[in-house]
């Protein structure tokens, strides 16, 4: 289709000045590193239909301990209540002491996820100081690589059942078993990242201003690792949760009175052959939370990287 | 000449571990820059002209020789107080204006960096201040402050990265390539931008640079490099007009001249060491060729060159 361009009425035009100042506003783009970084995470539905899970489980297995009020140390000496199927009144039906299914689960669920938030923080905390200094200090270099080499060739599960008989089972005794190996597996994966943006020509500006290393550290590598630490954390967490059941599985987990996802998982196991229910809901929320974290931390660290962003 | 020597370089050699071996990059380098003018450093890509000024910045330790700055030691161990001095009144602008700036950290920080460093303000005030009156003496806007530094273009973070070392009110600046990096479009006004404030902050500037052309123009000395070695040193219009170094002479022909016909059959000068110099029997030392022409060679090539000149 051919138009032509109708006459252009000069009155509407006004002859502007030269001006400095405006031609220097024009000069850049507005793009924010964050912004950008969750509108591409928000695109997909599956992130955010797992990211909504991940905060209702959460939501509801700390708020539900809260209104429950459910004595769950109390010994059901009724046998009418022992074993019952999932009904109106035990959702998930009960287990072989008449405690509600429904009940053990929210509250297990609070204990793993607490383990798995407290080895997170712990993981990615340490690893992240220590793999900025192990990348940044280069005297640092070997001892560090020769740590990691004695941490990682010993097999984790020699060394958690060696800790067993050390302490006691309980809820800090996993957090040291499990945080005391995992720290350097971050630390090392932040230290190659450290080491490509260190002789990087922004730090050697600011050098030459003469930016002490805490600074550096703090200032110019961190914020350049916080995307991928957001992420090794998300990873972190069900990792933790997994352990905790295998940890239970081979005996070495939170005592038995705990109530925690890997203890239940242990229980409806046993009852198995019987009673399936009392191991499929558990399992089932495990899982929920395992896949979700696993999958929102990947679709994040997707969603961070730049080169994604368009 | 009674100029106050500002910079001073003797017997600099920088070397760099190669696995077990080690690389000499630069090696009895020596040479003054006097205060106020333009000292310029030109070399091919790997002569060593960037490694010299991060010598000068003790980015890359030197491995013998000396580094003078106002007749005080800065280069090997030195104490607190030359280091300030130092960080102070010699800054760095770099070459590349995408890669040096830190990408996390907003203008007002990325500009006050250097006055955190050494807590040159008073109150929060005053650093609000110096930060503005730098960004506005290079043609910035104020309000640039709190943004990041990709939301710029490649002559507006050049223009940071020169505000970031003027905030330090610095004596001398080395500029390492600050240009080529950028549009054909820009250059000027980054020169242009680097002319004014030498004027109005009575800087000193060692300019490091491949492009010879801009050089010329901007430089009161040059140096010419090669393979680590000064081989030729004296003021730039003496540089252009008598070029004694056959290296020099290469260097020179390789300049494009804006003209089709002269350009047309012109073969660039190549320059062989190993044909051009016979050092089997004497070894090249610096020579002062001609008054203020400094050149490297034996005795009687000193002497051929400043004949044919």
């Amino acid at each position: 289709m051919i138009r032509t361009i109708p006459e252009v009425p000069a009155e509407l035009f006004r002859p502007a000045a030269f001006d400095a100042e405006a031609a220097e506003r024009t000069g850049y783009a507005r793009y924010s590193y964050w912004r950008s970084t969750f509108r591409t995470f928000l695109k997909s539905p599956v992130s955010i239909f797992l990211l909504a899970l991940i905060v209702v489980l959460t939501t509801a297995s700390f708020v539900y301990p809260l209104f429950a009020h459910v004595d769950l140390g109390a010994v059901n000496l009724d046998t009418e209540t022992w074993n019952l199927s999932p009904n109106r009144d035990h959702v998930f039906g009960t287990d072989g002491l008449g405690r509600d299914i429904w009940a053990l689960t929210w509250y297990g669920t609070r204990t793993s996820l607490l383990l798995g938030f407290v080895i997170a923080i712990l993981d990615v905390g340490i690893g992240m100081i220590a793999g900025a200094l192990w990348g940044y200090v280069r005297k640092l270099d070997r001892i560090m690589t020769e740590l990691y080499n004695v941490l990682n060739n010993i097999p984790q599960t020699v060394f958690l059942v060696l800790l067993a008989y050390i302490m006691r089972p309980g809820f800090w005794t996993i957090v040291t078993a499990l945080c005391s190996t995992g720290w350097i597996g971050i630390a090392r994966f932040v230290r190659n990242k450290v080491i490509t943006i260190r002789d990087a020509e922004y730090n050697v500006a600011s050098r030459c201003l003469g930016t002490p290393l805490r600074r550096m550290i703090t200032r110019n590598v961190l914020p350049y690792l916080v995307s991928i630490l957001i992420m090794e954390a998300a990873l972190t967490i069900p990792y933790s949760i997994g352990s905790e059941v295998f940890l239970g599985f081979i005996g070495l987990g939170l005592p038995i009175d705990t109530i925690s996802l890997g203890n239940l998982v242990n229980q409806g196991k046993n009852n198995f052959m019987l009673y399936p229910y009392q191991l499929t809901w558990p399992t089932v929320i495990m899982a929920a939370i395992t896949v979700s974290f696993y999958i929102v931390g990947n679709r994040f660290s997707d969603a961070s990287d730049p080169r994604n962003h368009v | 000449m009674s100029r106050e020597v500002l910079l001073s370089v003797r017997d600099l050699r920088v070397d760099f571990p190669v696995g077990r071996k080690t690389f000499t990059a630069v090696r009895d380098v020596s040479f003054d820059v006097y205060r106020g003018e333009t000292f310029s450093l030109v070399g091919e890509s790997g002569s060593g002209k960037t490694t010299i000024g991060r010598a000068i910045m003790r980015i890359h330790p030197a491995s013998a020789g000396e580094i003078r700055y106002r007749d005080r030691r800065v280069s090997g161990r030195i104490d607190a107080a030359s280091e300030r001095l130092l960080r102070q009144k010699i800054q760095m602008i770099f070459q590349d204006p995408m890669a040096c700036l830190n990408e996390r950290a907003k203008i007002d920080y990325i500009v006050s960096e250097g006055l955190y460093n050494f807590k040159l303000f008073r109150d929060e005030e005053e650093r609000k201040e110096k930060v503005e009156r730098a960004l506005r003496d290079v043609g910035l806007l104020p309000e640039f402050a709190t943004r990041f530094p990709h939301e710029f273009s490649g002559g507006q973070r050049q223009r940071i990265g020169i505000a970031r070392a003027l905030v330090m009110e610095p004596e001398l600046l080395i500029a390492d390539e600050p240009i080529s990096a950028l549009d054909v479009s820009i250059r000027a006004q980054v020169i242009n931008l680097m002319n004014r404030l030498k004027r109005e902050k009575n800087l000193t500037y060692f300019f490091i640079a491949h492009d010879l052309s801009v050089v010329r123009f901007i430089s009161d000395r040059i140096a010419v490099i090669h393979r680590g070695r000064i081989v030729e040193l004296a003021g730039a219009e003496d540089l252009f007009a008598r070029p004694l170094h056959p290296y020099t002479r290469a260097l020179l022909s390789a300049v494009p001249v804006p003209d089709p016909d002269a350009e047309a059959g012109k073969r660039p000068a190549g320059y062989d060491p190993a044909r051009a110099h016979d050092y089997s029997r004497e070894s090249p030392a610096w020579r002062e060729a001609l008054p203020g022409h400094f050149v490297l060679g034996t005795e009687g090539e000193a002497e051929e060159w400043a004949r044919g000149a």
